[in-house]
């Protein structure tokens, strides 16, 4: 689906997974953000990582909410057929937690009942998991993600090193679906997992985890989930990509300016065909408070240095394959150079 | 005659997967396992040991399957089978019916390709199936609707039948929206207003 002019606003389809970074979209829907800069977007709930990558590769997505990893994946070939992508704005920053299941996580010292609140060192809780491993023997304990080439992969990885353990041999990694997690760890499918807001919160609530680490310990305000167009697309449209990002902007700056635009959003991510009933336990949409210190809006600007953290991880999976990363590969695709003209623009 | 492969079919639409599975079952595979909303979609293909996974795009758990090749350190490894390598047709067409296939190494692309062929056509006369469906619902959803604000408007707006009927239709054309649709409005705004409210 290309985008098209109809009744003097320009209509696209953007994809998101049901997630609370999925925040600003909606919000720019909802509110009359896109409408103002002359967008007509609808928003399509994705149940997949791989089918929304998928549909935006094959031109039936305009752009979508993405993992961060996952535009340079693309480009790189190595997640579904090699396409093009960038990320030419950040959608959210931490978010993901770390849940493990009572068996595992009892006695360990946990981020929100440390002093100061949020802070323990991660390491130490690491360290208690591998000992608690060793000591047990038996098969590997089964920890899942939600995809292989996202942030919460990478820091269960680092998590796992902090305690001196080999993530491709001491443990077994496995992918499931978010909304999925908390009762594959209630019936003792898996013993742990990391995962993005509102599930790991979600999980907890349920009773059959807890969360004793957070993306946010790991890698502090790390962009989590971006904006994902293909660059062919952006070359075709710069000019709705420019209104795409003034859209997004507007929708971050609304949400930030007072509490009460934070539980109007709350009441748009609850709506049917958003985030429904996982959204429902929320009071309001200031997630920040909590273990997953999740940041949405803010500074919405990519760079490439921001990815440090991420590209490293990426970097390593490449050279186990006898290639690696160039940096040239990483500037392209978190150019900030789309960002910088759209909100220059509205300046003038 | 090649040796019939084994596959397993992950699809949540009872009626679809049994017509994927029969039109399989013709070509002579065997269709090992029609898994719906799997518990475990590791533990079927590491114990089914599938040459062909055929998923409902749609499905939540594509991520498992997309990543097996990845994370898995024994086989099985599925691996998405792109058919653009071979026929770009055939990756659009099985987006577009929602339905992709992943494969086990070292078979012949044609061979899946007719697997994948085979699939697509069924997820898209499904698909066209359930269009019809929805459409037939809509028109008598839309029928009863239409009856409930006719007779609205003649109580409110004291009028017969046929002038309540010209109503709704200049509404529709006035708005360029369908005559279902401004019944819909026609309805909430009118019970509000019996409602008092």
């Amino acid at each position: 689906m290309t985008a098209s002019r109809t009744a003097g606003l320009e209509r696209l389809t953007l994809g998101f997974i049901p997630l609370l970074d999925a925040a600003l979209p909606i919000i720019a829907r909802e509110g009359g953000f896109f409408a103002a800069e002359g967008l007509d977007v609808a928003l399509s709930r994705e149940n997949a990582w791989s089918t929304l990558r998928d549909k935006l590769a094959a031109g039936l997505l305009d752009g979508a909410h993405m993992l961060a990893p996952l535009p340079l994946a693309m480009s790189l070939g190595i997640s579904g057929a090699a396409c093009e992508t960038l990320a030419p704005l950040v959608l959210g920053r931490n978010g993901n937690t770390l849940v493990l299941s009572s068996r595992w996580s009892e006695g360990m010292p946990l981020p929100e009942t440390a002093i100061p609140p949020g802070d323990p060192d991660p390491a130490a809780g690491a360290r208690d998991f591998a000992r608690r491993l060793r000591h047990r023997g038996g098969p590997p304990p089964c920890l899942a993600i939600v995809h292989p080439f996202s942030c919460q992969h990478y820091q269960l990885r680092e998590w796992l090193a902090l305690g001196g353990i080999d993530a491709d041999h001491e443990v077994k990694r496995v992918v499931l679906p978010p909304s999925r997690m908390a009762e594959a760890l209630e019936e003792g499918r898996i013993d742990g997992f990391c995962v993005g807001e509102p599930w790991g919160s979600l999980a907890q609530r349920r009773g059959g985890g807890r969360i004793v680490a957070s993306g946010a310990q790991l890698w502090p305000d790390h962009p989590e989930k971006v904006l994902g167009v293909t660059a062919s697309w952006a070359e075709r449209h710069p000019a709705t990509l420019a209104a795409l990002i003034r859209g997004l902007t507007g929708a971050a700056d609304w949400l930030g300016a007072s509490p009460e635009h934070a539980r109007q959003a709350r009441d748009w991510l609850a709506l049917p065909p958003y985030l429904d009933r996982a959204a429902s336990h929320l009071e309001t949409l200031a997630p920040d408070t909590g273990p997953a210190r999740q940041r949405l809006g803010g500074d919405l600007r990519p760079s490439p240095a921001a990815m440090a953290p991420m590209a490293a991880h990426l970097d390593h999976a490449l050279r186990a394959r006898g290639g690696r990363l160039a940096p040239a590969r990483l500037s392209a695709c978190y150019s900030p150079v789309h960002f910088d003209a759209a909100t220059h623009q509205e300046r003038a | 005659m090649p040796q019939p492969l084994k596959i397993l079919l992950v699809d949540d639409e009872i009626v679809r997967a049994a017509m994927v599975e029969e039109a399989l079952g013709q070509e002579g595979h065997e269709v090992v396992c029609r898994l719906q909303s799997p518990a475990s979609l590791n533990e079927m293909v590491a114990r089914h040991a599938p040459d062909v996974v055929i998923i409902d795009m749609e499905s939540p758990d594509r991520d498992t399957l997309d990543s097996m090749s990845l994370l898995n350190r024994e086989n099985p490894r599925p691996v998405v089978f792109f058919a653009d390598q071979h026929q770009p047709d055939t990756m659009q067409a099985a987006l577009e019916a929602g339905v992709s296939a992943y494969v086990v190494d070292g078979l012949v692309p044609s061979r899946v390709k007719a697997i994948l062929e085979v699939a697509i056509a069924r997820f898209a006369s499904f698909q066209s199936m359930r269009t019809e469906l929805d459409k037939a619902r809509g028109q008598l959803a839309d029928r009863k609707r239409i009856e409930r604000a006719k007779g609205l408007l003649m109580k409110h707006q004291d009028c017969d039948e046929e002038q309540a009927y010209r109503m709704l239709r200049k509404l529709a054309m006035d708005r360029g929206q369908r005559i279902g649709e401004v019944a819909a409005n026609v309805i909430d705004i009118l019970e509000r207003l019996e409602k008092g409210l």
